[in-house]
């Protein structure tokens, strides 16, 4: 039997034995996320409201035990896992939306509501909360604020960061504030565009005041297959260079073709290269005009056929390949490792060729799917990790992928974060002074060497080998140690 | 103390090789809240910018940096400033790739010139602000806020994807780059858009850019009050949504902005709506809105115009065209508590004038011919219940301290004091002007 420690002790004082995991067996859930890394926390903290937030935090920094916190755990840069051990604070428990003020266009929620449960919630009130990244079903507020998340439909409303408008944050010393304002209209500085993409290591957002768009009267989805992903590529780049901004602009290739249409029916040709979804929505009449735009650019590039609809269920239908994509890789291979460098739009045809000469090099298949319009690869490198060595060329390959990325005048990520998997590129886009900057920046929100370490910065003292750092000094060895944009 | 006394024995002087203006007529021009600095750095690159803030930095030199001046009113008078950095050279185009729709420019880029830039392939940049003619992309951005149309554009912070900055201690960096979507590190281009300068000096900004709408249209019409007009507008958001402007003006303030170029507007209250997207759509957001118009009583005709841009920037040019010695205040709030501060400003205020609502978004202006700390500081306790902020925009300098410009610092004061003195620790940037004495 194991027995607790001081700090177990503590934390289950403050906040009461069901709200403090702490047994072996019970911590094993906690040491993943969606990368390839692990963290082995000591004991994960189940706060239900900010006090107990602000409670555990003081507890853990006098017990000098790092935190780290976590929503639904669904990040793609290893985020939330515990990289030196300690606390994870999940904040699972806080989940309601507190208020939805439809007059003014905004929602009142705590941290562990789920992104979709958000989108629902706006529907009803005639709103939507445009943030929609691909886990939606299972990712929660706080985690996209802490990561800035994207998703399909920001390319027309933007990210998270544009979504967020004040939150009440406790600090890495415990302390509570609420920060920003209704309208962004508190002076000083943005303290709000600080947290959010901070990727929680400055402190918990305990509540968050968000802003809700209104809905579109009218939507239109359509969806061209294509023999080659150039001419699906020069299509994205027609489409934006005709003046319509659509909502959404999203690709997939053969690979995941193959992947998602045994299993989700999608009736995508099997030899089929690339298919393409544009979404517009607006007032009706915008729609309408939009929609018959794009869909002639479409056909102007060769595609097999080009699929159109406006009514939901038929929509959903069409998103289904898209969103259901990174499921059903399971198909092909066990594991995969999903990179997401972005690239300047235009260089997008360059950069996948580069992208399928560097794993088909490593002896790795790749599905591509992304988010066409705005530059955001996320090219997916699938393995077994049953076999030996598999992992390391792996690891290798997005490395590689990561530099192209960064030579094409992009950067290693723009929507998951840097983490604890892409903190050793970091020195590809940025130098000591601009890292410095960050860190003099991390440094006002109190001590936050113990607040979710290890993540974002180049390894520091006690990171240990987490992960794939040995790879990562591979990579920028060969590559040499500097490419700034 | 002045550049000469600044130089220690043995050092050259500060800014040596730069150009500088030390003539006491010519820093007139470079005066905030009637204080001259004794030199202004006339900075070309950004190796002028670093070497000006080292040499600043070293000799304890108190620098405030200008660009088009449209704003230098806006801030509490500075504590110390010894030296203007004036950015208004650096103005010139880095990096435009118009299919990618980003551009990259230095900080003294004017507004207008960019605009012109960009309008050659079809584009734009989604912002407003007073006097674009003058106004620099690093000044508009230092300033930090969402203008008339913020309710579909947001602010500075919507639209930058990459900032160089030159530090305190002429240590240059940078955040961000030239991709639309970027979360590699901290956001540290949005913790310096709005910083008032406070934290370093923005060279160089990235944003991204839109299509030009093929269809942009503006309507006016007159109300009997201005609180009908202030009525109708937010009927007209309410039920248009997809609005991209909706604003209500006092008759005076309609008055001046048709003698700013507004030629559609008359001095009589007014609301004028703005739509754009494909001429259809433009359209039919304009008739839902219209309908909501006819709805709240207003029945005057819909007057239109082709001069958009004119039109726009003069009501723009309002928010700071205030005869100097008058005081212009700018309330931010939810828009659905408008009616309600609007009411308080015109019970409290002596003579107000000069209304601006953006009915939409939640932002007034208003103007008054004086007004002291106490009736200041009244509005702002009766306002914070609805969740207003009050500024002041512009006043005489013996009236921003007792009234206090940007009002009582918020929970976030600590935060930002201890960001000060992460990246300004001898408070060489603009000190004293910002909020809470930052």
């Amino acid at each position: 039997m194991k027995t607790p420690t001081a700090l177990v002790l503590e934390l289950i004082e403050a906040i009461g034995d069901d709200a403090v995991v702490w047994h072996d067996e019970d911590l094993l859930v906690y040491e993943y996320d969606g990368t390839i890394d692990r963290g082995n926390p000591d004991v994960i903290a189940l706060p239900a409201d900010t006090d107990d937030v602000s409670a555990l935090i003081r507890i853990a920094n006098k017990h000098g035990a790092p935190v780290t916190p976590r929503g639904a755990g669904t990040g793609l840069s290893g985020g939330a896992l515990a990289a030196r051990g300690g606390v994870i604070i999940g904040m699972n428990r806080m989940r309601q939306i507190l208020n939805v003020d439809a007059e003014n266009k905004t929602a009142l929620v705590q941290p562990g509501v789920v992104n979709l449960d958000l989108g629902i919630e706006a529907e009803r009130h005639g709103l939507a909360y445009a943030p929609d990244p691909s886990s939606q079903r299972a990712c929660t507020i706080g985690g996209n604020i802490a990561e800035n998340a994207g998703g399909p439909h920001t390319l027309a409303w933007g990210t998270t960061t544009n979504h967020v408008l004040a939150v009440e944050l406790v600090t890495a010393d415990g302390e509570v504030q609420w920060i920003g304002h209704d309208t962004r209209d508190e002076p000083g500085y943005d303290l709000v565009g600080c947290v959010v993409g901070s990727e929680g290591t400055v402190g918990i957002v305990t509540q968050a005041l968000v802003r809700l768009v209104p809905r579109p009267t009218a939507v239109r989805t359509m969806l061209a297959v294509y023999d080659s992903v150039r001419d699906a590529s020069n299509a994205v780049s027609a489409v934006v260079a005709s003046g319509i901004v659509p909502a959404a602009l999203e690709m997939i290739d053969k690979m995941t073709i193959a992947a998602v249409e045994p299993v989700l029916n999608t009736g995508f040709p099997l030899d089929a290269e690339a298919v393409l979804l544009v979404e517009v929505d607006g007032p009706e009449s915008q729609v309408e005009a939009e929609g018959a735009r794009v869909e002639s650019i479409l056909r102007r590039f060769e595609p097999r056929e080009v699929r159109s609809a406006t009514d939901h269920e038929k929509r959903e239908h069409l998103w289904a390949g898209r969103k259901g994509a990174i499921g059903a890789l399971g198909q092909i291979m066990p594991n995969y490792y999903l990179l997401d460098g972005v690239v300047p739009r235009t260089k997008l045809p360059d950069v996948l060729d580069a992208v399928y000469e560097i794993a088909e090099r490593y002896r790795l298949p790749v599905a591509n799917m992304f988010h066409a319009g705005d530059g955001n690869l996320h090219p997916c490198l699938l393995f077994d990790e049953r076999e030996p060595g598999a992992t390391a060329r792996v690891l290798d390959a997005g490395g590689e992928i990561m530099r192209v990325c960064v030579d094409a005048g992009g950067a290693i990520t723009g929507e998951h974060g840097v983490g604890l998997e892409k903190r050793d590129y970091l020195p590809w886009i940025f130098t000591d002074a601009d890292m410095d900057a960050m860190k003099a920046l991390r440094a006002a929100f109190g001590p936050t060497e113990n607040f979710n370490p290890c993540k974002i910065f180049p390894a520091g003292h006690g990171c240990g080998e987490a992960g794939h750092q040995h790879h990562a000094q591979q990579q920028i060895a060969k590559f040499g140690p500097k490419a700034f944009v | 103390m002045s550049a000469s006394d600044a130089a220690s024995p043995g050092k050259p002087p500060p800014f040596e090789g730069l150009d500088t203006i030390s003539e006491p007529d010519r820093l007139a021009r470079y005066a905030v809240d009637g204080i001259r600095p004794s030199v202004a750095v006339l900075a070309t690159d950004i190796s002028d910018v670093e070497q000006a803030m080292a040499d600043a930095s070293a000799a304890d030199m108190a620098v405030v940096p200008h660009g088009g001046r449209t704003m230098q009113c806006l801030g509490m008078p500075p504590q110390r400033y010894d030296a203007a950095l004036d950015l208004s050279r650096m103005n010139r185009v880095v990096d435009y790739e118009p299919e990618d729709f980003t551009i990259t420019v230095e900080a003294g880029m004017t507004l207008s010139a960019l605009q012109q830039q960009l309008a050659i392939n079809g584009q734009f940049l989604p912002l407003d602000h007073p006097h674009f003619e003058q106004a620099t992309l690093g000044g508009l951005t230092a300033v930090g806020r969402g203008g008339l149309r913020r309710n579909s554009f947001g602010g500075p912070r919507d639209w930058l994807i990459g900032m160089r900055m030159v530090q305190a201690d002429g240590t240059a960096i940078k955040a961000g780059g030239k991709v639309v979507k970027n979360v590699s590190g901290y956001d540290l281009a949005k913790l310096f858009a709005g910083s008032l300068g406070t934290l370093g000096i923005i060279v160089e900004l990235t944003f991204k850019l839109r299509p030009q709408p093929a269809s942009d249209q503006i309507i006016a019409i007159a109300a009997p009050t201005f609180i009908d007009a202030q009525r109708a507008a937010r009927a007209a958001a309410e039920t248009a949504p997809f609005l991209n402007g909706c604003i209500a003006l006092s008759a005076d303030a309609a008055a001046e902005a048709r003698a700013l170029g507004a030629r559609v507007l008359h001095e009589e209250p007014t609301i004028v709506l703005r739509a754009n997207g494909l001429e259809s759509a433009a359209t039919e957001v304009l008739s839902q809105a219209l309908s909501a118009v006819r709805e709240a009583g207003l029945d005057g005709p819909e007057r239109r115009t082709s001069e958009i841009v004119e039109t726009w920037q003069a009501i723009a040019d309002l928010e700071s065209q205030t005869p100097k010695e008058h005081v212009r205040l700018r309330l931010g709030l939810p828009p659905a508590n408008l009616a309600q501060a609007q009411v308080l400003l015109e019970e409290h205020l002596n003579n107000p004038a000069q209304w601006i609502i953006a009915a939409d978004s939640g932002l007034l202006f208003v103007s008054t011919p004086r007004v002291d700390a106490d009736t200041i500081a009244r509005l702002r306790r009766e306002l914070g219940p609805l969740r207003g902020r009050l500024t002041i925009e512009s006043a005489p300098p013996e009236l921003k301290s007792p009234a206090n410009v940007w009002g009582p610092a918020g929970a976030g004061a600590r935060l930002m004091h201890n960001i000060k003195k992460q990246f300004d620790p001898h408070a060489t940037l603009n000190p004293g002007r910002f909020v809470d004495g930052i």
